[in-house]
């Protein structure tokens, strides 16, 4: 994608484009209508940078020897290690996963579709709790390995548990669109190369890999932005990053807080723009689903395929599943927690799960509409203005939650009263998870942007359609199953958000994620197991009933 | 979107907006960084006893200090409830707290309380050192945190650096024992191989599972862990004479400056420092009670037997610098 085009670029083409088209002034009106939209998009997006750029200001003399001090750029070092192997451990488990459910005859396909997209929604912070519960020395599976000789897992902790966690909880992210890649391309490429003698290892790097390439790379970027994010397993597993720094200094020493979260949101940025330089999504030729898609037979491999994605979902799905409800459990058993109290607390769910449902819900169609229009403009009009709002959008993702959510309240109490009314309303926590995760909806338009055909936008100009009805009528429904993924993966994450969701709800609406986090500050895991249950549960029937089951394309 | 999944928004969105509909008084709002399970009971019992509404946002007392601070003046809230007195003197530097009455301020120890009246302890937890019973002997645990640096201890002694609750324990250490004992013991501490743990719960469960033998906490958090988990072999040790290793921290209470709801505010602390509700501190969350006359849990030690000093743990530049001293001892 070429920045280098400027904004009168973007007219040109438009009003070339609409030639044929029955309204000459038609296209160049929603040109520049699209554009006004978009710019209005960045402003809203940009508002938490403002907000951290002007704080960090203060004091302005010891900005950059700050921003350079050996501590913040060792903490950023680490951020950026820790992020990098997270993204590559991901990608490989993402894209081996997706090819394997695609492409081989790997036996029960359905139930691993089903299951591995699901430890997306599981919060990255109960992930480590649990796992730490179960691994680490004196842990309840520690315990059982060791009585089969295998060692303390010692160690589980720093770099080394942060990576295996993240890495765990994240490889959805490219996974996800990666599947949905391989299900689109045609296989005949990979048929041909077959015919002509190559191994199917061999047409999976030759041809299948560089074809999902734009997917990968999209995945693996928000694996990225996800993990320099993180706090809560970072914390957990005591590991220095920035977002560590960050938590720890922000109430005695908020310039420094203030300052290290803006530097998270400009490495955000400078890895958005690294990455357009490596991925050039350009449109495809020809995607149609195959009548019968091209399968290898995975022989004498097939217990080995079939044991790594079981270890996968058993790990990232099975152990936290099983983990809480073993302490839910315990706590009826064990504790003081009577059955009919335990009945109680799971009744105590239903409010919370409705409000999650409905915050993120809105969330997700809210960030949809906002967001795809920015991709509609980055991939369809090269230019400035979409390069620039597409990396304030993707840039957002890595901010911390509590960034935003302080962001949200300055603009809201220092504006217009008529802004002032949406303080402590659910429009302004739908907002705040729009604006933390818009990214995820945003990469994932740009796919399905760039998947609509040319020869049938060409097709349709032919034969006079106005660009109006083209969008309405053509390639909306062609980009639909893409942008619901995208909408399914915002829902994901708004459901399981924890510190804006805090600041900001409107009081007395609790969610899922305030429950969990109720349950663990108090030390009574099996309240927070019960809502952690609820949580995926919730999380799973909506996501199949709004996104995966209508669109078993999935991009 | 299909017609299934626009019912299934339509019924969502009705649900929500019948819950929006209140009643349109005008609530009284508390900021709460004391967690719902600790103390929501007790802001019930409140509202029904004196017929006023309450609105309660719960989160963590950092946060809900940076919130007040970005509100200022157009904070909806009324009262802040801190887990510490550190957060307390973050919001009294920026002006934003009010001062107490002279009645509030006399019900409890002066201690614990700040000297120009903005905050009021309401509870307090003490620092005591968990311990596996399997592990360690009673009789083997040192007089004084002091001596943790010893290399009997080493690997054995766990640390939660970030969490507030050490960090007022550090500076009290620097108040009481010197800017270079406190310096010496951290880096000794760090020197000696102490692990680091997120926070005292973690501790707390890694004591009890035996993947460390010690560690530094709050003593309400083994309570909670045994309520669990009753088998859990972890048990509280109290250093005696009034170590700095068991300090009392308070949990407090302010009523913010730009209150129009004084008098309900007043009302609402003077029912946290009633004797039953200093009652309820002691026996559901087993800290100590602060205002005079009321006894803690018969398993504490009584209050007057703890030489807790008065020290000033709300000073917002020497958090900063306990902050700095941590961060040079290299346990971060």
């Amino acid at each position: 994608m070429s920045a280098t085009t400027g904004d009168d670029g973007i007219v040109t083409q438009t009003s070339a484009e609409s030639a044929p088209a029955p309204g000459p002034g038609r296209d160049r009106r929603r040109g520049s209508g699209l554009v006004i939209f978009v710019l209005a998009v960045a402003v809203l997006f940009a508002a938490p940078f403002l907000h951290l750029a002007v704080r960090s200001l203060e004091q302005a003399g010891t900005f950059v020897d700050e921003m350079t001090s050996t501590n913040a750029l060792g903490s950023l070092g680490r951020s950026i290690t820790l992020a990098a192997a997270v993204s590559v451990a991901a990608a490989t488990i993402g894209v081996s996963a997706a090819w394997l459910v695609t492409r081989t005859d790997i036996p029960g396909r359905a139930i691993w579709r089903a299951l591995l997209p699901v430890p997306l929604v599981i919060p990255s912070y109960i992930g480590a709790f649990v796992m730490i519960a179960a691994f680490a020395q004196g842990g309840a599976l520690a315990t059982m390995l060791s009585a089969f000789g295998v060692g303390q897992v010692s160690g589980f902790r720093g770099f080394f548990g942060s990576f295996v966690v993240l890495t765990l909880f994240t490889y959805p992210y490219v996974y996800l669109p990666v599947q949905a890649r391989f299900r689109q391309l045609p296989s005949s490429l990979e048929e041909s190369a077959r015919l002509l003698g190559a191994r199917p290892l061999g047409t999976f790097w030759s041809i299948a890999l560089p074809q999902a390439r734009g997917a990968i790379v999209a995945g693996g970027l928000l694996v990225f932005l996800y993990t320099v994010s993180d706090f809560g397993v970072v914390q957990l597993m005591r590991y220095d990053t920035l977002t560590r720094v960050i938590y720890s200094t922000r109430l005695i020493d908020s310039l420094t807080s203030v300052r290290l979260s803006l530097m998270l949101g400009i490495l955000a940025i400078a890895v958005v723009v690294a990455e357009r330089g490596f991925a050039r999504r350009g449109r495809m030729r020809d995607p149609k689903r195959e009548a019968r898609p091209l399968q290898y037979r995975l022989g004498r491999w097939r217990p080995a395929a079939t044991l790594s994605l079981a270890g996968i979902v058993g790990l990232a799905l099975i152990t936290p599943v099983a983990v809480c409800v073993w302490w839910a459990f315990r706590g009826v058993v064990r504790g003081d927690t009577p059955a009919s109290e335990f009945f109680t607390s799971a009744a105590d769910l239903v409010r919370p799960a409705l409000n999650t449902s409905v915050a993120a819900v809105a969330a997700a169609l809210t960030a949809v509409v906002l967001v795809a229009p920015v991709a509609y403009l980055a991939v369809r009009r090269p230019g400035r203005v979409g390069a620039t709002a597409s990396a304030i959008v993707l840039g957002g993702f890595a901010l911390p939650g509590l960034s935003i959510a302080l962001s949200l309240v300055y603009f809201t109490l220092s504006g217009a009263s008529w802004i002032g009314g949406i303080y402590q309303t659910l429009p302004l926590l739908v907002l705040a998870y729009v604006i933390h995760f818009g990214a995820q909806a945003m990469n994932v338009a740009a796919v399905a942007v760039g998947s609509v055909p040319v020869r049938v936008e060409d097709a349709a100009r032919t034969l006079g359609v106005s660009a109006t009805q083209r969008l309405w009528r053509i390639e909306l429904p062609l980009m639909l199953p893409g942008l619901m993924s995208g909408a399914g993966l915002v829902l994901m994450s708004a459901m399981k958000e924890l510190p804006a969701t805090l600041l900001l709800a409107p009081i007395g609406f609790e969610t899922l994620s305030v429950k969990i986090w109720t349950g663990t500050e108090s030390a009574r895991f099996a309240d927070a197991s019960l809502a952690c249950l609820a949580l995926i549960l919730t999380s799973g029937v909506l996501t199949w009933l709004l996104v995966i089951r209508r669109s078993d394309t999935l991009i | 979107m299909n017609r299934k999944g626009v019912a299934v928004l339509a019924a969502l969105a009705l649900v929500v907006a019948l819950a929006a509909c209140d009643d349109g008084r005008d609530p009284l709002t508390i900021y709460s960084g004391r967690d719902e399970a600790l103390i929501g009971p007790l802001l019930e019992q409140f509202a029904d006893a004196n017929d006023v509404d309450i609105d309660v946002r719960y989160g963590e007392t950092a946060d809900l200090a940076l919130l007040l601070a970005e509100e200022g003046e157009n904070t909806p809230a009324d009262v802040f409830l801190s887990q510490s007195p550190g957060a307390v003197g973050f919001l009294a530097n920026e002006g934003l707290l009010g001062r107490l009455s002279a009645d509030e301020l006399s019900a409890v120890d002066a201690r614990f309380e700040s000297d120009d009246g903005r905050w009021i302890g309401l509870s307090a937890r003490q620092r005591v050192l968990v311990y596996n019973e399997e592990l360690v002997d009673e009789a083997d645990l040192p007089e004084s945190v002091l001596d943790l640096t010893d290399e009997t201890y080493s690997g054995d002694v766990a640390l939660a650096p970030t969490n507030g609750s050490f960090q007022d324990f550090v500076s009290a250490m620097r108040q009481i024992e010197g800017e270079d004992v406190a310096a010496q013991w951290l880096s000794d501490m760090q020197a000696n191989g102490s692990p680091t743990y997120a926070d005292n719960s973690s501790i707390v469960d890694a004591v009890a599972r035996g993947e460390v033998p010690m560690g530094l906490v709050n003593h309400y958090y083994n309570f909670r862990k045994l309520e669990e988990d009753p088998d859990a072999p972890s048990r509280n040790y109290v250093f005696p004479n009034g170590d700095v290793g068991s300090l009392l921290i308070a949990s407090t209470a302010s009523v913010l400056a730009s209150t129009d709801k004084q008098d309900d505010a007043g009302m609402f602390i003077d029912f946290l420092l009633s004797d039953d509700a200093q009652q309820f501190y002691s026996d559901e969350t087993f800290e100590y009670p602060l205002a005079e006359g009321v006894e803690p849990s018969a398993d504490l030690p009584p209050l007057e037997s703890l030489e807790t000093p008065d020290i000033d743990l709300n000073d917002l530049g020497s958090l900063q610098e306990t902050a700095r001293l941590i961060e040079e001892s290299g346990l971060l």
